[in-house]
């Protein structure tokens, strides 16, 4: 049975009818077209549904959309401005730090946080950091270093 | 995180209203902590019968506080809260426990909470391997009544806990040892991310002549049906003056105490041959953080 329930993303209030057991990674890609988060595993092995609540950084094929009620809740799409890219965002597009793409969105959102604890992070943080997000792409050595420059800028 | 049977959603603000719908729907009513581990518990198969989920969030058992006598943790305090604990950083005795908390990963840590990784039963976790080392108790409260409980008391086997319907866990208690005393734990995983193929815990106890106080070692990690103390390993270590060789001997002695099992991510005799490795090694840790 649905329920009517109020969900805070990227600024916007939404009131939308969800099942009760559907996950907060769902109702952004299915209710509220925000595929930025993407559905891997669903089941906390990848990390490439990586969102912001209350400024920090879950998996959100693991959090029901009603526990996240009254919570503020990011995407990559409420990143940066309109045209205009987050740091983070603009120094993983010009280092390389991206093949296919699909880890790229939850990949950033931990790298926010992660510079967000610890503005100056070295290579064994860095690594340590996003230890629960996997690129089967790159080799993590050009996100390593993306994440680098950024802190460095 | 489908739950085919879910008729009901409740978030109580007050323990009345949990009694309330863990009456309604008994067994069938499952409490939800950080979240992290349903799809665990579901992928199994273990909550087919679902019919109402109690979110805890709203009932204020987040926070913590450290006296002299030891350090009180509400269940609801997320990993990412409790290694904030200024004690962590400082205090020997608490060491297993800022080890175990290193090994999540960050979007665990920042929902994960201190009640659903006991709750949950799970020998392969870290941070109960840890507590046990450090002689965690639990406060349990139901409908009306408070109960304080150790934590083994609270597994019952693989995924299965001692809670009566309704039942939460509130808070952990870690109670300062006497003496000079520090401890250690150490994971060994296949990946990152994965669970502990094996992990140990210890705490021990030291006087100024070297002899050991008081210890506790503890194993988990598929190494049984939920974390395991190793009396066999504690007893030979307890009263003597310890020396490399001693240390060596007891750590072969946890054999005698644990089931290991072979499943994807080890044979039996790898995680044998590795929970004494790891034992050793955390009970050199332990005492290396006593000098
Ligand atoms: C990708 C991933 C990586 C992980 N890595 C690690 C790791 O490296 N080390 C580690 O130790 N653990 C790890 N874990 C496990 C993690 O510690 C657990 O998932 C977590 O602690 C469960 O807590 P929760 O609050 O999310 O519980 P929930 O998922 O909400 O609940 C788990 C169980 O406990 C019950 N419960 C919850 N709270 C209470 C309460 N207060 N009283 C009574 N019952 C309650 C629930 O009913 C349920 O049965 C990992 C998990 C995942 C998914
Ligand atoms: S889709 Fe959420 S962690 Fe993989
Ligand atoms: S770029 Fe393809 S998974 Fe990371």
């Amino acid at each position: 049975m649905k329920q009517l329930i109020s969900l805070e993303v990227n600024g916007d209030t939404h009131e939308i009818a969800v099942e009760a057991d559907a996950t907060l990674l769902s109702v952004l890609r299915d209710n509220l077209g925000l595929i930025g988060a993407k559905r891997g595993c669903d089941s906390g092995g990848c990390g490439c549904c990586t969102v912001h609540v209350d400024g920090k950084a879950v998996y959100s094929c693991m959090m029901y959309a009603l526990s996240a009620q009254g919570q503020e809740i990011v995407t990559i799409e409420g990143l940066g401005t309109e045209g205009k890219l987050d740091p983070v965002q603009d120094t993983f597009v010009k280092e390389g730090a991206v093949q296919c793409g699909y880890c790229t969105c939850g990949m950033i959102m931990t790298a926010k946080q992660l510079l967000h604890d610890d503005p100056h992070p070295d290579e064994h943080a860095i690594r340590h950091g996003i230890a629960g997000n996997l690129c089967r792409c790159t080799g993590y050595h050009k996100i390593v270093e993306a994440i680098k420059t950024a802190a460095d800028n | 995180m489908a739950l085919v049977k879910l008729k009901e959603f409740c978030i109580p603000e007050s323990p009345g209203q949990v009694s309330a719908c863990a009456a309604k729907y008994g067994d069938n009513a499952l409490i939800l902590g950080g979240g992290s581990f349903i799809h665990g518990l579901e992928a199994r198969g273990l909550l087919s019968e679902v019919e109402a989920l109690i979110d805890i969030r709203k009932l204020g058992l987040a926070g913590m506080a450290a006296t002299g006598e030891g350090v009180r943790i509400g269940a609801m305090t997320t990993f990412a809260e409790l290694e904030k604990l200024p004690e962590l950083a400082s205090a020997a005795w608490l060491g297993a426990l800022k080890d175990a908390l290193t090994y999540p990963p960050m979007q665990i840590k920042n929902v994960a909470t201190v009640g659903g990784c006991i709750a949950a039963s799970c020998p392969f976790f870290d941070i109960p391997t840890a507590f046990l080392a450090l002689d965690a108790k639990l406060t349990v409260s139901g409908a009306g009544a408070k109960r304080e409980i150790g934590l083994a008391e609270l597994f019952a086997g693989l995924f299965e806990n001692s809670l009566e319907p309704g039942e939460l866990i509130t808070e952990v208690r870690l109670a300062k040892p006497a003496g000079r005393a520090a401890s250690a734990f150490i994971k060994l995983e296949g990946t990152a991310n994965d669970l502990a193929i094996v992990n140990a815990a210890v705490r021990i106890s030291v006087d100024a002549a070297g002899v050991c106080q008081e210890v506790r070692i503890a194993l988990g990690g598929g190494v049984g049906d939920s974390v395991v103390r190793s009396a066999s390993a504690e007893k030979l270590l307890l009263g003597q003056k310890l020396s490399a060789d001693l240390i060596q001997h007891a750590a072969e002695a946890v054999g005698q105490d644990i089931s290991p099992m072979e499943d994807h991510r080890a044979t039996a005799a790898y995680r044998l041959a590795m929970a004494k490795v790891i034992t050793r090694r955390a009970l050199n840790q332990a005492l290396s953080r006593l000098n």
